[in-house]
Parts: structure tokens; sequence; C-alpha cells
């Protein structure tokens, strides 16, 4: 165990250098350990607000995933809508989240894969690669949520609005953004390294969410109130506690992933 | 680790324990039991004549020594005041169901107990239900005639429990449960191999991992196969989209895309260390899936909703004698399969490097 976290300080500190040489008023000597630690901290934070940042500009000039997504959502719902006239609110709880799951499926695939391999690689040079992965998944997580929010709208307007307990739903629909941004993030890292990425992340991504969209469509069905469940409140915690694992397994493998 | 896969003693354990599964798994006969009870329900202050049919028992040989009993509960029962025995699997016997019940219930259940020197106790639970015409609790405490349950005897021998329902298939326990028990250790064994290609980069770990999860892919997969052979018989149908079967089936489908992964990199290095980080990102979505998830809903699957299953009564100890070696033969035999297949990924490696010379 204590060569491999050798092993990952080393790669810490050799990351930070750079920075270190950037601010020259920090000399070697003067940095003390915890020093080193918040200004490694502050560099991250700053870099990933700025990834940020670049990420909601590059979308607002071309608004490509918001266009895509929105049209997606209206011709699935005028095709159901004519198939099947009547909406229950059962159907609606299933084709809101195949709406949901499509949408984050064809907005997170590009997030890696839309990078040449290149442009990485300068990324990797200028920040650390822990804030690159962290602002995707922050990006990832908020054009989600504002996704299935407008989703929702557009459904409601169409077919009615059958939700009864607004505040659940909207809470299922922001823990369902988190779980699906963080794992088709991850997902979309790994298979942006092989050459078909768009079919390997569906067939890499789609058993892995399984878990995620079960425990949602369960709280949906809450909050449509097509069952009344009183342990509700367990399956939102266990939906958090799925988050957070999938969240630190991503964060402690992508320093192995993003290397080539 | 390399002089192990070259010696012969586990592996031959390996197989006698399994064989040794086979025979006491399916050859020690089971408990005798009660499978029919008819009629199944009653009222009050009628003479009740059930016939019973019960399987692995011996009536014929017993004739006067068997004994029958409905028993309401833990300080309450009644004796057959009549028993006939009709074969060595089927007796009829009469019950004087009492005017009132001690019982505050509109339909009172009784189990059945039936209890020979040949084939010792068995019980059927809920086995008739009385429906009361009028409920009065103290008259019914106060006219009660107790038959206690006295003498009970135990059968000799080896046996495994008769549970209802479940009968012969009880035997699955050594052919499903010990084969994914077998394949979760198999499976973390492959997470402790690629955990440690990712520390060394090291390709021959990576082989082992790529090993152990085909192997583990193949248990899982026999799991499955004699779980909807069960489930033939005790659901009546392969395949119901139980909650059990539903997260099992996804858990392999994400093993599966383990091996796509795989195919999509030429470069060996890269494929290696790629392979390695989704394995381990493949088995933490994997905990949920499989022991999170089934839990929360309804299931018809042993341990779920009041099924029996692990543990408890359902799990004695002459299970126990063949279920715990099964673990340990699956997973030898699962062991020894990763080896060959560790030994021609090295093979295969070095005849390319022979041959790009």
């Amino acid at each position: 165990m204590l060569p491999w976290f050798k092993s990952r300080i080393h790669h810490w500190k050799f990351l930070c250098d750079f920075f270190v040489k950037t601010n020259q008023w920090l000399s070697s000597e003067r940095l003390s350990k915890s020093n080193f630690v918040l200004l490694q901290l502050m560099n991250m934070l700053q870099q990933t607000l700025r990834l940020l940042w670049r990420d909601w500009v590059l979308e607002w000039r071309t608004r490509y995933a918001l266009s895509g997504i929105l049209l997606y959502v209206f011709a699935t719902i005028v095709l159901v809508y004519s198939a099947l006239i009547d909406i229950q609110p059962q159907v609606w709880n299933a084709l809101f989240w195949i709406i949901i799951l499509f949408a984050a499926i064809s907005a997170i695939v590009k997030s890696f894969v839309q990078e040449s391999q290149q442009r990485q690689l300068y990324y990797y040079s200028l920040v650390h690669p822990l804030a690159l992965l962290i602002a995707k998944m922050i990006y990832n997580t908020t054009l989600l949520f504002i996704l299935s929010l407008l989703s929702w709208l557009v459904l409601g307007l169409l077919t009615g609005n059958p939700v009864k307990d607004t505040g659940l739903f909207v809470l299922a629909i922001f823990l369902g953004s988190v779980g699906l941004s963080i794992a088709f993030t991850f997902i979309s890292a790994i298979s942006a390294k092989a050459q078909n990425s768009a079919t390997l992340m569906a067939v890499l991504g789609f058993p892995v969410i399984i878990p995620i969209l079960l425990i949602l469509v369960k709280i949906g069905a809450n909050a449509l109130r097509l069952m009344q469940d009183t342990a509700i409140g367990g399956d939102i915690l266990i939906l958090v506690a799925i988050n957070l694992v999938l969240l630190s397994v991503s964060i402690l493998l992508y320093p192995f992933l993003w290397r080539d | 680790m390399q002089r192990l896969i070259r010696q012969h003693w586990w592996k031959a354990l390996g197989v006698l324990i399994l064989l040794y599964v086979f025979i006491a798994g399916m050859l020690i006969p089971l408990k005798p039991g009660i499978t029919v009870v008819n009629p199944s329900s009653t009222r009050t202050g009628t003479e009740l004549v059930v016939e019973v049919e019960g399987y692995n028992t011996n009536f014929d040989q017993a004739e006067d020594t068997l004994r029958m009993w409905l028993k309401m509960d833990n300080d309450r029962s009644l004796a057959a005041t009549n028993i006939e025995v009709l074969g060595p699997t089927r007796a009829q016997a009469e019950f004087r169901i009492p005017e009132y019940l001690p019982s505050d219930q509109k339909v009172q259940d009784f189990a059945l107990i039936i209890d020979n020197p040949i084939d010792g106790a068995s019980v059927r639970p809920n086995a008739v239900l009385v429906t009361q015409d009028s409920i009065d609790q103290e008259m019914g405490e106060e006219t009660w005639q107790n038959d206690p349950l006295t003498n009970l005897h135990e059968r000799e021998g080896i046996t495994f429990p008769f549970r209802n329902i479940l009968g012969e298939t009880i035997r699955n326990t050594y052919f499903h449960v010990s084969l994914w028990l077998a394949m979760m250790i198999i499976f973390i064994a492959a997470v402790v191999y690629s955990i440690k290609h990712l520390r060394t980069l090291n390709l021959e770990y990576d082989y082992w991992a790529s090993a152990l999860t085909a192997v583990g892919l193949l248990l899982g997969g026999l799991g499955l196969l004699t779980g909807g052979i069960w489930a033939q018989y005790t659901w009546g149908t392969f395949w119901s989209w139980d909650i059990k079967q539903f997260t099992t089936l996804i858990a392999l489908l994400i093993y599966l895309a383990y091996f796509v992964l795989r195919r999509a990199f030429p470069d060996e290095a890269q494929q290696a260390r790629i392979s390695a980080v989704y394995n381990i990102f493949a088995f933490v979505a994997l905990i949920p899936l499989i022991y999170v998830l089934p839990r929360l809903t309804d299931s018809l699957h042993p341990g779920n909703g009041g099924n029996p299953a692990l543990g408890g009564e359902d799990l004695d100890n002459t299970m126990r004698m063949v279920f715990y070696p099964a673990v340990i033969g699956w997973t030898l035999i699962g062991s020894w399969i990763a080896s060959i297949m560790y030994r021609t990924s090295k093979i295969e490696e070095s005849l390319l490097d022979q041959w790009e010379d």
C-alpha cells in the first residue's frame, strides 16, 4: 500500500510543479506542506471553474445539446401521443425516464469524445486531470438537470402534468442527473480511448446505470402517486449512496485513465 | 502463484469435492413431509375428514403408531380421533372441530403435524383454515379440550429438510447458491488483480484479471441457468422478470461489456490498463445491483418476502456439510480453468513475440 501511496503523492507533486513554477514568489523553501496542499486545491478549484465556464461558452455558441434534445423530446412525445392518444400516468413515468436516459446519452457522449486526442493532451499539460473530470461532471449535471426540467415542461404542456409531489419529483430529477452524469462521464472517458466510441459508450453505459434508473422509476412512481411507499426516504438515500460511490471510484480511477 | 499453478493437488481436491457434492447432494433423501391436505378449510362444530398425502413417508409400516394433530398455537392442539391408512403415502384422519375456538379471529389457521416412529414428525403450516360461525374467545377457552403433542419422534439417518413448494428442488442450493458465492469470490480476485495491474502495469496481472473475469462470467451464467431450471419447477416459468433474475442479467451484461471493451483496443498495454479501470468500476456498480436493489422490491426468490433461504431452519447442518464444500469446490475448479486461460495467454504472447522476431 505504502509505495503505491507514495507514487500517488509523487504524481500530485509532479502536477503541481507547474503551478509552483508559475508562482515565483513561493520558493520551494518557503512552501510548507499545508500551504502546498491548499495551493493545490485552490488551483484545482480555479481550473475546474475555468473549464466549466469554457464548456458553457462552447454550448452557448452552438446550442447543439439544448436544441437537439428539445427536438428529440418533441419528436418522441408527438410519436407516442399519436400512437397512444391518451397517455396514462404509468406510461408518462416510463416515457419521461426514457427521454431523460437518451437525452443523457446524446448530451454526455460528446464530453470526452468530441475533443481530439491532441487537444486532450494539451489540456492535460495545462490542468490537473481531475479538474477536467470534475468540470465535465458538473457541466453535464447542470446541463442534464436543465434538459430534464425542459422535457418535463414540454411533456407537461402536451400531455398534462400528472406529477402530484413536485418536490419529490424535482429531487428525483436532480439526483438522477447527478448519477447519470457521473456514470456516463466516466464511461465516456473510457470509450473516448477506443475507435467506435458511440457504440462502446452504449454497451458499457447501459448496464451500469440500470440500478440508478430502477430507483428513479420507483421514486417517480411515488411522486406521481402511482404507489405509496413510506420508505421512499431509504430509496433516496440509496440513490445518493450509489452516486457517491460511483463518484469516488471515478475520481480514484481517472488518474490511470487519462495518460497514454 | 507460479509454483501453485503447476501443482496438481488442489485441482484433484476440487474434482474430489465436486464429486462428493454431486453424490451427496443428489443421493441423500429428503425428510418425510406433507404435500397435500384435502380439504384445506372447514367450519367450526364439524367433523373434519382430511385426506393427507405424504412425501417419502411409510404410513403403511407405521399403522397404529401413526398419530396426527391439528396445532393452533404452541399450547393448543387437537388430536385426530380416528386415522385410516390408505397406503405408504396416503392416509385419512378425522378431527372434531369444537363449536367455539379460543381465538378472536374469524378465520383461524391450523398446522397439521404427523408423527410415527419410522418417519419422525413432519409439519405442514397453514394446512387447515377454520372459519368461525360466531366468535366467542372466552367460551372457546372454557370448552377447549387440549391434546398436547407428546413423544414426537426423530427420523434416524442423514436427510435434507423438507420444505413446502421447494420439495426436491432444495438440492439446487448446491448447484445455484454455491455457484453464485464462487462467482463472487472469483470476481473479487479479478478486481484484486486489476488493482495490482494498475499499480505495477505488469501485463501478467492483466492476464489473470481477464481469465478470472471470464470464469466468473461462466459461473454466473451457469448459476442463472440452474436458477432458471429451478424456477421452471417452483415458479412455473423459466424466466419471469423477477427482480433477482433481472438484476443478475444486468450484472452479467456488465461483465460481457468488459470483453467487448477489451476487443476495442489494438494496443495491448492500453487494452490492459483501460479494461482494468473498467473492471473495478463495473465491480463497484455490481454491488448495489446484486445486494441492494433486490432487497428493495418484492421478489419470489427465496430470501425475499418471507420465502425460505439460507439461514434459520432452511439450511440445516446436513445441508451445510454439502453446501460449504460446494462453494470451495466450484471456486477451485474455477481457479483451475482461470489458470489454464492465463497460461494460454502467456503462450500466445510468447508466440507473438517469436513471430515478430
